[in-house]
């Protein structure tokens, strides 16, 4: 083995707060270093080119650069490598300057130590390096749409346009969602159809576009780039191509009428029917539950379309992505009983007022009083109900009621402005790009915005009386109006439930879809290759959802558009002799990227994150995180405690993520702290095995610290809540050991904690100064 | 029988049908710290038609603009208390100590007519002892009694209203 070592001065950045000189001739003297020099700037082109040079013409095959945190500069001299013909993958950076130079000023002769221990420990861990190489598998370029409202639509043409076969995929017999049931939509007041339609349409005739109506997902199996595909097309007993929408024929002479659900039951409909007017595809459809098979549409039927043998077919192809736009269902309001729907006559929900105040609804647009069919013109709209209610379990805000009622308001008191339309909230949202001013302007129609949640609705003499505190006055009113209207809040979609369990995708306490990162990856999953846009992550309006289901194309093109994908070098590898099948990796991987089958574990390479959780757990080290693995580890513990010459003596444990970036920015900020820390960088708190913590007590640390990101925020969802739990466990262990359970401890640090990470630091220096070296607490 | 509180205000450019309940305006009122006047809770009593004008509160406002300024949906809060005011008046509302003040008004031409302490500040700022007002020309006193005869305002303050408070 042939290492080279480069000590960077950055300057002064480096070289002026610790002896450079020393660090290098201390790196000389370290076994397998052929060549230890130091250098004004490693990053610069004069400082590579020197690099490059050593290692073709003294044949290194491990280079160590000791200079900026790696988060920096580790993607430059991996280039460097590469270029000189050496595995970018054998290079190893040590961080003594955000780590060391910055953060030690005033302590020359301790974070030169510091960086000499630094340096041992990189040497030792790249000693063990592997050369890694960036495998890439062939990848299927058609993606799939599940969900037919507008969020998938809108994904499904941005695709098609961009020349990806796209299969959009929905339950219903049509598509266009719950927007297609809307009437006019805020904050323009566009009628929803208008601009709703020509989408659809678009959808349907897209040559790009294969359209799976009246369909479900019957099986998702394989990964990013190879997904294979099972779904079902349900019998519609109607055939597609032959049916012409006429709904005349087959209709009229049906004897059977249904109750229109959508609008409450103000209409009703026969058992063969088009789903909507403007229904795309324009065909009808025969429920079987109500159809008693009497076979009048056969006959009526000019063309022949009525086929009432018709089986369900099963169709099956590949994508190499999937967007899940399977949107939500709305609160069932007859769940607060205080408010009396389905009791009290004059009670509906929003959806309802939104097909009553629809000009081709079951009223032609008229407002009425359901219970007598009279104009209503005394109207109560009771916000939040089924949300922002923990008595129901939705503890969330539905983000788009408070603008449906205000727009509903709005166009009622359009209607007649002798209206009386009250507003009864517990606070407002208007927070969207022109909500505030729509919100303004139907408060100057005269809508009258009350606050406070209702507390009941009963049925008085016929009518309808709520019961509310009038929290700005504190009065307790009871007032008599002809119709109340229960916005009902957004609940996550339970029949897509099938969908979430086929990806692996997690949920929310909330119950939606959790997305990767609540504000960096808005539309990506923790599972790769599947993005997820609309409601079916929660509650947004139209425009958020479009915007969505555009975003969430723009991922999946970006992510096939090369025709392949790459595996991630960190991913997790298996050691196919030592696994026993125990099973602890496939429970403690929150991805369910590791099964065990027939007796092995089995890891999804592919889509392996490589936070290192498993192999952490993995009692027989049969996971090994290629880049990460635990010799890797033990050798830095080994080396930090060799010869310890700073006590107390800390080896720290930190995430790539949130913990390690603090310590970076602590460094960045001249936030000074003790030198007696010895940093190891892990991906994820969860990587870190109770072993190495023992192996670094056992070399004589006095301390160590497994520090992540907060608990709640793990960049692997809860690699960090596995390593409390680890860590909790294990200070158990060391206290019957008789070993002060104190010397271990955890830390949970944003990345823009640096302050934090620093005073941490600190007292655990001070504590263990008063706790005694290791070891000490066995003579007592 | 009186306008009806929004109604008239709407009439008179002042609506305060888009209050949003907020509290800057009572929380600017110097007033407010010492009396009981609310000035969100009038706003909201006029936007729902409430019988603000036998509010005692609504003559506790010193006009001193402070909320008016600070509305963060630009409502004319005073303007709108002026008015208010005015239709209470015309109701033949009006405090005991306004009617006193009204009274001084057509006796003296002043609401605050010139005292002792007056006359010995103004003397000792190197003014003269009396202001170029009535008080200065007294011979002026019948005019501005004329004026308030000629603007009702005499008629007003001195009719004891059928409703009185």
């Amino acid at each position: 083995m042939r290492i080279g070592v480069y000590i960077c001065h950055c300057g002064s950045n480096i070289a002026g707060n610790l002896d450079v000189e020393s660090v290098r001739e201390f790196a000389g003297s370290l076994s397998d270093v052929v060549v230890s020099k130091d250098i004004n700037y490693a990053c610069g082109d004069q400082g590579q080119d020197e690099i490059k040079k050593d290692i073709q013409e003294l044949d290194l095959d491990r280079i160590v650069v000791a200079a900026c945190s790696p988060r920096l500069h580790e993607v430059t001299f991996r280039r460097m490598a590469q270029a000189a013909g050496l595995n970018p993958y054998l290079v190893e950076m040590v961080n003594i300057r955000e780590q060391c130079s910055w953060v030690h000023r005033d302590a020359y002769h301790y974070a030169t130590q510091k960086a000499k221990d630094l340096v041992a420990m990189g040497v030792a861990r790249a000693r063990l390096l592997n050369p890694l190489t960036v495998e890439s598998v062939p990848a299927n370029r058609d993606v799939l749409v599940i969900g037919g409202g507008v969020t998938g639509i809108q994904a499904a043409l941005n695709l098609a346009d961009s020349g990806i076969k796209v299969h959009l995929v929905e339950r219903d017999s049509t598509i266009g969602g719950w927007m297609a049931r809307l009437n006019d939509v805020f904050p323009t007041n566009d009628c929803s159809m208008c601009v709703l339609a020509p989408k659809m349409t678009e959808a349907a005739d897209h040559p790009n576009i294969t359209l799976h109506t009246y369909s479900e997902i019957q099986d998702i199996t394989g990964h990013i780039g190879n997904f294979h595909i099972s779904v079902v097309h349900k019998p519609r007993y109607v055939d597609v191509s032959k049916c012409k929408g006429c709904i005349e024929l087959c209709g009229s002479v049906c004897p059977i009428e249904v109750p229109v659900e959508v609008d409450g039951g103000l209409s009703l409909r026969k058992a063969i029917y088009l789903p909507m007017s403007q229904a795309v595809p324009f065909v009808a459809v025969v429920d079987p539950e109500h159809c008693v098979g009497c076979g009048l549409c056969v006959k009526a039927c000019e063309p022949e379309a009525i086929d009432i043998n018709q089986k369900e077919e099963l169709v099956e192809f590949d994508v190499g992505a999937i967007i899940v736009a399977t949107g939500y269902h709305l609160f069932d309001a007859s769940r607060k009983p205080e408010y009396g729907y389905g009791i009290v006559k004059n009670v509906i929900t929003s959806m309802e007022l939104e097909q009553m105040l629809n000009a081709s609804g079951p009223t032609q647009g008229r407002l009425v009083r359901p219970s007598n069919g009279r104009e209503a013109k005394r109207v109560a709209f009771i916000q939040c109900v089924g949300s922002r209610d923990e008595t129901v379990g939705n503890p969330y805000c539905s983000r788009v009621c408070c603008m449906a009622a205000i727009k509903n308001a709005g166009l009622i008191m359009n209607k007649n402005p002798e209206n009386h339309v009250t507003v009864h909230y517990i606070d407002i949202r208007a927070g969207g790009e022109n909500y505030e001013e729509y919100y303004i302007r139907q408060q100057e129609k005269g809508v009258e915005f009350i606050r406070g949640r209702v507390a009941s609705v009963k049925e008085v003499d016929g009518e309808a009386v709520i019961t509310y505190e009038d929290t700005m006055t504190g009065e307790i009113v009871d007032s008599t109006v002809d119709l109340v209207v229960l916005s009902v809040g957004l609940e996550p979609n339970t029949k897509a439930d099938n969908i979430v369990d086929y990806l692996n995708l997690s949920r929310r306490p909330d119950r939606f879809i959790q997305v990767a990162h609540p504000k960096m990856r808005p539309v990506d999953t923790h599972t790769r290759g599947v993005f997820v846009a609309g409601c079916a992550s929660g509650p947004k309006e139209i425009q958020v959802s479009i915007a969505q289901g555009m975003a969430a194309s723009a991922r999946a093109q970006g992510l096939l558009s090369s025709g392949s994908i790459q595996k991630d070098v960190m991913g997790v590898r298996l050691v196919d002799e030592l696994c026993n099948g125990c099973r602890l990796c496939e429970e403690v991987c929150t991805y369910g990227r590791i099964k065990v089958i027939d007796g092995k574990a089995v890891v999804d390479e592919l889509t392996c994150g490589g936070c290192g959780t498993c192999a952490a757990a993995c009692p027989r080290g049969a996971l090994q995180v290629r880049h990460s693995t635990d010799e890797q580890i033990l050798a830095q513990v080994r080396a930090a405690t060799e010869d310890i010459r700073e006590t107390p003596l800390i080896i720290g444990f930190l995430c790539n993520w949130c913990s390690y970036a603090a310590a970076d920015l602590a460094g960045t900020q001249g936030v000074s702290y003790s030198t007696n820390i010895r940093n190891i960088r892990v991906m994820c708190a969860g990587r870190v095995n109770p072993s190495f913590v023992l192996e670094a007590l056992k070399g004589g640390a006095d301390g160590v610290l497994v520090a992540g990101c907060r608990l709640g925020e793990c960049h692997y969802i809860s690699g960090n809540a596995r390593a409390q739990q680890r860590m909790d466990v294990l200070k158990d262990v060391l206290a019957e050991l008789g070993i002060d359970p104190g010397r271990v401890r955890t830390a949970w640090v944003a990345a823009s904690e640096a302050g934090k990470f620093a005073g941490e630091v600190s007292r655990f220096v001070e504590d263990l100064e008063i706790m005694g070296a290791i070891g000490s607490e066995l003579d007592k | 029988m009186s306008t009806e509180p929004a109604k008239l205000l709407e009439e008179e450019g002042f609506s305060y049908l888009t209050c949003i309940q907020c509290g800057t305006c009572t929380g600017s009122c110097p007033s407010g710290r010492h009396t009981s006047l609310n000035t969100r809770r009038i706003v909201l009593s006029a936007r729902r038609n409430r019988d603000v004008y036998h509010d005692k509160d609504l003559w506790m406002c010193t006009t001193c603009y402070q909320c008016q300024e600070r509305c963060p949906r630009g409502i004319r809060i005073v303007d709108g208390i002026l008015t208010l005011r005015a239709e209470s008046v015309h109701m033949g509302l009006m405090l005991p100590d306004h009617r006193k003040v009204a009274g001084l008004m057509i006796d003296k031409g002043h609401a605050v007519p010139i005292n002792d302490d007056g006359r010995a500040k103004r003397k000792e700022l190197g003014m003269d002892e009396l202001p170029e007002t009535v008080h200065k020309h007294p011979q002026a006193l019948d005019q501005v009694k004329k004026l308030l005869e000629l603007t009702g305002f005499m008629q007003l303050v001195t009719d004891e209203g059928t409703e009185n408070s």
